[in-house]
């Protein structure tokens, strides 16, 4: 009897040892990245670091935090540049702050920790306001010093970065809406629901016309004027991320591995769907001669604007963040791989890649 | 192995009862906690029938018999007891069946929870791939993680005069203290096996209410429902002790 009852507290004890393992390989698992660049830097959200790497090597300008990495902070959200020289950070950890860094040295500036939920989406600037979409449900304004202005509650989690036409804002939400959001009023001016759940951001046209993926497997058109679904376009998974314009084709990428070109004007397919090597999550990068995006299964492609493959290269880890321009370079940022950030030629040769110290 | 017996069948059944009862989490949990202990119900009897049975050899005279008589050889009293248990029909370990059922229960429940709620992309995406193909859950992504005042991918707090208060963490000690208590039996003065259960009976809801406050609440749910279940499945089989609840009663 009295070994059964030791027994009895040894599985209590190895519960919570269980129990905080999984806590803690949560934590680890809940990673992502965010990427940007300008024509000098790259600036990389990775874990509880960013880095803002010089692209002519591929070597470390700053970081941030310069001397140690925060645990409470982990930041997913692509880095945003501002015109007055701020670099804006979005953590999803448990401190979840709003940081804005002097993008060229990553001193910082001014933080905000009182939002209810994490930060995913990546913020915007509007006309000297800063606006920023949380978990939470609500959009947060700021004013360029940081300082609050105000928060106003949309609805579900908000993922991802707004689009901005001048007037409006266009957010997607996880709740299966898309919100116009009227900035001059400061409310929701009009919803539209979509096929899905939304992470991804919305796509504004030319023409006013917004193009947005969802997890209802279907990339669809929306008209601002009439704020109804214009055409949509079955995928055969969910579209993840934003899609790309190109003249007046849209390409997108969906969890099952296919890769679209579809007509931006009716919903017709250009061609496609064209099956690369794995999952695509991140949206496609569009230059004027080709196409590339990246897979979960670590390669990149680069395919032409007929849908040919022009080249294929293995970089390892898993590619789930979009591919960015940076200068002459292609910048993916990989996860489980040693290096995080690796550079390509427009031939999809590598030119350096950024493994972190330790 | 473990993601394809467990949590994945674990995560398609929440979900399934999530969807059919009109996207309720916390419903979702509280009746998947009724089916985990509906499946495990003969396994409970079991486990009151073995204590039971343990608690009344403790009184016996030729247990207390052999025990004196062989207490200088090991092994011959323990082919005794195994002879004694043979012949009276108890499992000496049939009462520990349902703890150890309990814990991968309570661990896929706990990834189960974590996983449906994917609070962030990484964990979208794995729940994504955690769906059997007869689930359309275009609908239902991403799922409402509120119920009552509590967000169940979170731990819980109830804000009381300015404070943050655990309540769910102090119901799961409560009812977790009442259930041990329960079905703990009378025990005689100097049963040093009582003794240690009453010990237990003191720490073990302490230690669940310690899990309770640490992890997201959706667990606190399941640990409150299974208790309250557990105390009245006593009831029902005539086994709970209500004596015991009274303080200072032995």
């Amino acid at each position: 009897m009295k070994s059964k009852k030791l027994l009895v507290i040894m599985m209590a004890v190895m519960l919570s040892i269980l129990l905080s393992g999984c806590s803690a390989s949560a934590m680890n698992a809940n990673s992502w990245s965010g990427l940007s660049a300008d024509t000098e830097k790259a600036y990389l959200a990775n874990g509880s670091l960013v880095y803002a790497i010089n692209l002519d090597n591929g070597s470390v300008s700053w970081q941030y935090p310069a001397d140690k990495a925060d645990a409470k902070e982990s930041y997913f959200a692509t880095p945003v540049v501002t015109e007055d020289g701020q670099l804006l950070l979005a953590s999803a950890g448990t401190a979840h702050s709003l940081v804005s860094v002097n993008a060229a040295t990553g001193v910082v500036n001014w933080i905000f920790g009182d939002s209810e939920g994490i930060w995913i989406a990546s913020p915007i600037v509007v006309d000297e306001k800063i606006y920023a979409p949380n978990t939470d449900g609500k959009l947060y304004a700021f004013d360029l010093n940081g300082n609050f202005l105000w928060a106003k509650h949309l609805g579900g989690p908000l993922w991802s970065q707004p689009v901005v036409d001048g007037n409006f804002l266009y957010i997607n939400s996880l709740d299966h809406n898309l919100y116009a959001f009227d900035i001059q009023k400061e409310d929701i001016a009009w919803t539209t629901q979509l096929s899905g759940a939304a992470p991804g951001s919305p796509l504004l046209g030319a023409d006013g016309t917004l193009y947005s993926g969802s997890f209802g497997s279907k990339v669809e058109a929306i008209n601002t004027d009439s704020q109804t679904i214009k055409w949509d376009f079955a995928t055969s998974g969910w579209v993840w991320d934003a899609i790309a314009l190109e003249g007046e084709t849209l390409y997108a990428g969906d969890l099952d591995g296919n890769f679209y070109a579809i007509d931006a004007t009716n919903g017709d397919s250009i061609w496609g769907p064209v099956k690369p090597n794995g999952t695509i999550l991140g949206a496609p990068l569009v230059t004027e001669d080709f196409i590339v995006i990246g897979t979960e299964s670590g390669t990149a492609y680069a395919y032409d604007h007929e849908g040919s493959t022009l080249w294929q290269q293995a970089i390892g880890g898993q590619l789930y963040g979009a591919p960015v321009q940076g200068g002459e370079l292609i910048l993916f940022s990989p996860m489980e791989n040693d290096s995080i950030l690796v550079a390509l030629d427009t031939e999809g040769r590598q030119v350096w890649q950024f493994t972190p110290e330790n | 192995m473990w993601d394809t017996y467990i949590i994945i069948p674990m995560t398609n059944v929440l979900l399934f009862i999530y969807d059919i009862i009109g996207h309720n989490f916390g419903i979702a949990i509280i009746l998947f906690t009724i089916l985990i202990r509906a499946i495990t119900w003969p396994l409970t009897a079991q486990q009151l029938k073995g204590t039971q049975g343990m608690q009344e050899l403790q009184k016996d005279k030729e247990w207390l018999g052999i025990q004196k008589k062989y207490k200088d050889d090991k092994e011959k009293l323990a082919q005794e007891q195994m002879r004694i248990y043979k012949e009276r029909g108890i499992n000496p370990f049939g009462s520990c069946l349902p703890t150890l059922i309990q814990f991968p229960v309570i661990i896929g429940l706990y990834q189960s929870i974590i996983r449906s709620l994917a609070a962030t992309p990484l964990s979208l995406l794995n729940f994504s791939r955690n769906l059997y193909p007869f689930l359309d859950v275009t609908e239902i992504v991403p799922l409402n993680s509120k119920f009552l005042w509590m967000d169940l991918g979170r731990p819980e707090s109830l804000p009381i005069f300015g404070f943050d208060l655990p309540v769910l963490a102090v119901i799961v000690l409560i009812t977790s203290y009442m259930q041990s208590k329960l079905m703990t039996p009378p025990a005689n003065p100097g049963d040093q096996s009582a003794a240690m259960g009453n010990m237990m009976s003191i720490y073990m809801p302490f230690f669940m209410g310690y899990l309770a406050m640490t992890f997201p609440s959706g667990l606190a749910l399941y640990f409150i429902t299974s208790n309250i279940l557990g105390v009245a499945q006593y009831a029902m089989m005539g086994r709970a002790n209500w004596s015991n609840l009274i303080p200072g009663r032995k």
